[in-house]
């Protein structure tokens, strides 16, 4: 208990997030929020209405007609007709009327607007990805502010389902068919995470379930499309030796639910020196890699083997990651395939081949060279 | 031979030493027996320890949740089994066999004045069978466990790679028919040994809150026998079923298992209100208002059970129109149970209401289901439930109706009919005191998950923002509160059966037959099936000093003696 309290006094001092909004509902900010508000609200009224209503006749009758001694009074009514139909009709008709007003609010809230922008979700064990229209891919949500925005998604594996609170939006993710959801949101948050809204995966999809919460970035129109560009050509304008540094922490963001980089055991082995063993790269460089079928990584690699160098065999786990299984890892890792560029999977490798440039979460821990070639674009007309 | 005693005006049955538990003896005696009540009883141990069992997972989940981070002693393997096994424990092995089976088995023979149900050694059977699936269940555990939530969707449950998946789905399986066999033999019971007298509209509500139930428990849970089975088929054998990679579709796994799991919900809660029907007019010492309405919706609630199912998949990506059609039919199961509520009202209304421990959960029934029941309509309304789905909110719905009123009725029965079960009266001042505890406990734990699931926090998270920090906190204080009722409840019932005053036959003023026959109630219940009268009919009961309880003066009722004083009709 003490640790506990402990937890939470420095959690108190050191300003820990609060909780948006009001006593119930947290921060709306779509524009059908609104609208799912009033309609909880309205139904959480008429609950407390009820339950001061039920609770308050009960204590009075217990008060009024507690027993005295060991009497049996066995007097009231034993029916009433009237008073029965009343309070049958009186539900019933509530029960009318709020159907209907959720029905109305739900079909605003499921139809989307001829002209959103789309953006294509994938949903995997553990990780989301976001492409926009010109191809940017990111592992948070980035949304233009004040225009309808459509999400189609589909999942790789089991269900997920996508959940952001403060815009009131939810639908599962289900394999083997589109599903999709749209929100509108007016106000901008720009790129600062503590603004930014919470985006949850809400169907339990296994271990780490828990960890498929992202951000979600709401740029104004302006802003977005310079991030949009910038993000589409992120990967060209980065020359490649800086790719390490500059691309792959974020690519890593996808990975991180189950590749640690500290030797902490997690779902697929960690990209650190753990028990005995060098880190990805080195392990990988030596062969020393265990196989489920009792082969290892030395019997695979080299001229006239199945992989030439060992930057194959790392390139070949990521897109057919089933193929060779580590020991005593289990095949949960899903393909890639499709999914990374060229350039994005040399960004990764080479990551791995730094990983004592980064500290623990995948943050690099050198500063940039002052004359940054690939910094992102200054935001002028010409650049768009 | 029953009688009718002159002086005493009671049913005459021969006072001996001889009870159902003393007949006869020794360990064999108790596994072979077909004495219903002995089944109710060794029902009762079982489901109790299963109670246990699932509440220690519940304790360690609520004490992982006390930290957002990740903690050193559970990892999101063990939590994510845990969470699962509290909710499978909880719904098959405790709640829905604890009324009907426990009790029900114990109480509704004698409430008909039967020797015993319609088929003693089919009852027997149905224990085995529980004992067959809980072994599964445990079973499950030492092949690898499982971790797929206790509502087991596919395709997570087909591919994960646990090894106890297909040991539960055996044992829920089994337990299902456990359940079926229970079901068949109260529908023939109430059917065939009705008493003279007792009319369909004379039988005490319990026993049509248990007819209702029985009838659920027969057509619904061969859905889940059968969805089960193409579960473990699919996942033993690779046919596609449920597994889209495999040509299936999860949706449909989502579809059968609803069709069972949600009229499942009333065979939960629809003997909980049978009881409190039972509680509030015993302990109110006054007929039960309302009697065909209470009735009737028992069997609306049944009925409209089967067609609400949808209900679960508002964002499963079923279509709007689907939506739409549950939705309405959702809103009318809100109709009976509020009937239902405003009923029991009703009964207090010019009572002499008793606060026995009994009472009190009754009470704590009513506060809780209100809240459980109002709750259920911001679920059920389309667009609020799209925010609230797979949220605390949802969590915290079903565990006022499934705890706060299922199993709180279940406590609230088990004091009712202790006395008659085991012959001996706790004491009622630690029984207030333990009622307090959970009330308050409950309250704190899951009124705060209200507010957790409104602001967004998902179920089933190891992890989670540390914005919801404060709220896990009181939630899992609420729950160690609720423990430590639960503990005193179980000490002090322990000591009763040792310790405890003996308990006349009639100690609360109940009217039903059961509290004309001695407490414990002998081997064969009642010599002959005696004729009953009003079973709400209150007005020939009163304290008796010698007897130390309450006696039903059967010489006072028109309908058993021709002779007695005519009274004006109420």
């Amino acid at each position: 208990m003490n640790a506990l309290f402990t937890t939470l006094a420095t959690a108190t001092a050191t300003a820990a997030p609060r909780l948006t909004g009001g006593f119930w509902l947290p921060q709306a900010s779509s524009t059908s929020a609104a609208s799912v508000d009033w309609m909880f609200n309205a139904i959480t009224w008429l609950s407390y209405f009820f339950f001061v209503l039920i609770v308050g006749i009960m204590l009075v009758f217990i008060v009024k007609y507690r027993q005295r001694g060991r009497e049996v009074r066995a007097g009231g009514p034993t029916h009433h007709t009237a008073l029965e139909v009343t309070w049958t009709v009186i539900p019933l008709l509530l029960s009318v009327v709020i159907f209907y007003l959720g029905f109305k609010g739900y079909l605003d809230h499921v139809t989307p607007p001829q002209d959103a922008y789309q953006i294509d979700v994938t949903a995997q064990q553990w990780s989301w990805n976001f492409r926009h229209p010109n191809g940017a891919q990111t592992t948070d949500l980035y949304v233009p502010a004040d225009r309808p925005v459509k999400l189609v998604m589909r999942s790789e594996d089991v269900l997920h389902s996508l959940y952001i609170p403060d815009f009131r939006v939810k639908k599962d993710v289900v394999p083997g068919r589109y599903s999709t959801l749209w929100f509108n949101a007016p106000t901008p948050t720009g790129e600062d995470v503590t603004l930014a809204h919470n985006l949850f995966c809400t169907e339990y999809c296994g271990k780490d379930h828990s960890d498929m919460n992202r951000k979600v970035f709401v740029l104004a129109q302006a802003d977005f499309d310079i991030w949009a560009e910038n993000e589409r050509t992120k990967l060209e304008r980065t020359p490649t030796d800086e790719l390490y540094w500059r691309v792959g922490p974020i690519l890593y963001k996808r990975c991180v639910s189950c590749h640690t980089l500290d030797g902490t055991p997690g779902t697929g082995p960690s990209w650190g020196p753990h028990d005995g063993l060098p880190s990805m790269w080195e392990r990988t460089r030596q062969g020393l890699q265990k196989f489920a079928d009792g082969t290892s990584l030395k019997d695979l690699i080299g001229p006239g083997k199945e992989f030439e160098v060992p930057e194959d065999y790392l390139r070949n786990s990521i897109l057919q990651p089933g193929k060779h299984l580590v020991a005593p890892y289990g095949n949960a890792m899903p393909t890639f395939q499709g999914q990374l560029s060229n350039k994005a999977i040399d960004a990764l490798i080479g990551f791995m081949k730094h990983l004592d440039e980064f500290d623990s979460k995948g943050v690099w821990k050198k500063t940039p060279p002052p004359s940054a070639p690939a910094a992102e674009p200054k935001k002028t007309a010409d650049n768009r | 031979m029953t009688t009718l005693d002159a002086t005493q005006g009671r049913l005459n049955i021969e006072a001996s030493a001889d009870n159902y538990l003393t007949h006869t003896r020794g360990v064999l005696s108790w596994i072979l027996t077909l004495d219903h009540k002995r089944i109710g009883v060794m029902y009762l141990f079982a489901v109790l320890s299963s109670f246990f069992v699932g509440g220690v997972f519940a304790l360690l989940v609520r004490t992982k949740l006390l930290w957002p981070d990740a903690v050193s002693w559970m990892t999101k393997e063990q939590y994510n089994q845990l969470f699962t096994l509290h909710g499978a424990v909880m719904v098959f092995l405790v709640i829905i066999p604890s009324i009907p089976a426990a009790l029900g088995n114990f109480v509704l023979p004698i409430m008909l004045g039967a020797k015993d149900v319609a088929f003693p050694r089919l009852n027997l059977f149905s224990f085995w069978l529980w004992l067959a699936g809980a072994a599964c269940v445990i079973a499950s555990l030492l092949a690898g466990s499982f971790d797929t939530g206790w509502t087991f969707y596919t395709p997570y449950s087909t591919r994960t790679e646990f090894g106890g998946v297909v040991w539960v789905l055996t044992g829920v399986f089994i337990l299902g028919f456990s359940s079926i066999f229970t079901g068949m033999n109260f529908i023939v019971t109430i059917h065939k040994l009705r008493p003279p007298g007792m009319t369909w509209f004379r039988m005490p509500l319990f026993l049509w809150a248990i007819y209702a139930t029985a009838l659920i428990q027969v057509l619904a849970t061969p859905v889940l026998a059968i969805t089960l089975s193409l579960l473990a088929i699919e996942r033993m054998f690779h046919i596609g079923i449920f597994d889209p990679a495999m040509g299936g579709d999860p949706v449909l796994f989502q579809h059968f298992f609803w069709f069972y799991s949600h009229p499942a919900v009333y065979i939960m809660i629809l003997p909980g209100m049978g009881i409190i029907s039972e509680i509030i007019a015993v302990h109110s010492h006054r007929h039960i208002f309302g009697y065909r309405f209470i009735a009737f919706s028992s069997v609306a609630i049944a009925i409209f059970s089967f067609l609400v199912w949808g209900h679960h998949m508002f964002v499963s990506g079923q279509s709007s129109l689907m939506n739409t059609i549950f939705s309405a039919i959702t809103f009318s199961v809100a109709i009976p149970s509020a009937i239902k509520v405003f009923n029991w009202l009703g009964t207090l209304y010019k009572g002499s209401i008793s606060l026995t421990t009994p009472m009190l959960y009754g009470l704590s029934f009513l506060f809780l289901f209100t809240i459980g029941g109002l709750t259920g309509i911001h679920l059920g309304t389309l667009n609020v439930d799209i925010h609230l789905h797979d949220t605390y909110f949802v969590v915290a719905h079903f565990h006022y109706v499934m705890m706060g009123s299922a199993l709180i009725a279940m406590i609230g029965g088990l004091h009712h009919w202790w006395p008659k079960m085991f012959g001996r009266m706790y004491s009622e001042f630690w029984g207030a005191i333990a009622c307090g505890l959970v009330f308050v406990g409950f309250n704190v734990t899951f009124f705060t998950q209200f507010m957790l699931g409104s602001h967004g926090m998902p179920r089933r998270y190891y992890l989670y923002q540390p914005e919801y920090q404060i709220y896990h906190v009181i939630s899992t204080l609420g729950a160690y509160t609720m423990a430590i009722g639960f503990f005193i409840t179980a000490m002090y019932l322990i000591h009763s059966l040792f310790r405890g005053k003996l308990a006349p036959a009639n100690p609360w003023g109940g009217r039903s037959l059961e509290w004309q026959c001695p407490s414990p109630p002998p081997h064969d219940n009642f010599p002959t099936t005696p004729r009953v009268g009003d079973c709400y009919d209150f007005s020939i009961v009163r304290w008796d000093e010698k007897e130390g309880g309450y006696i039903v003066d059967r010489t006072l009722d028109p309908e058993l003696n021709p002779n007695a004083p005519k009274r004006s009709s109420h």
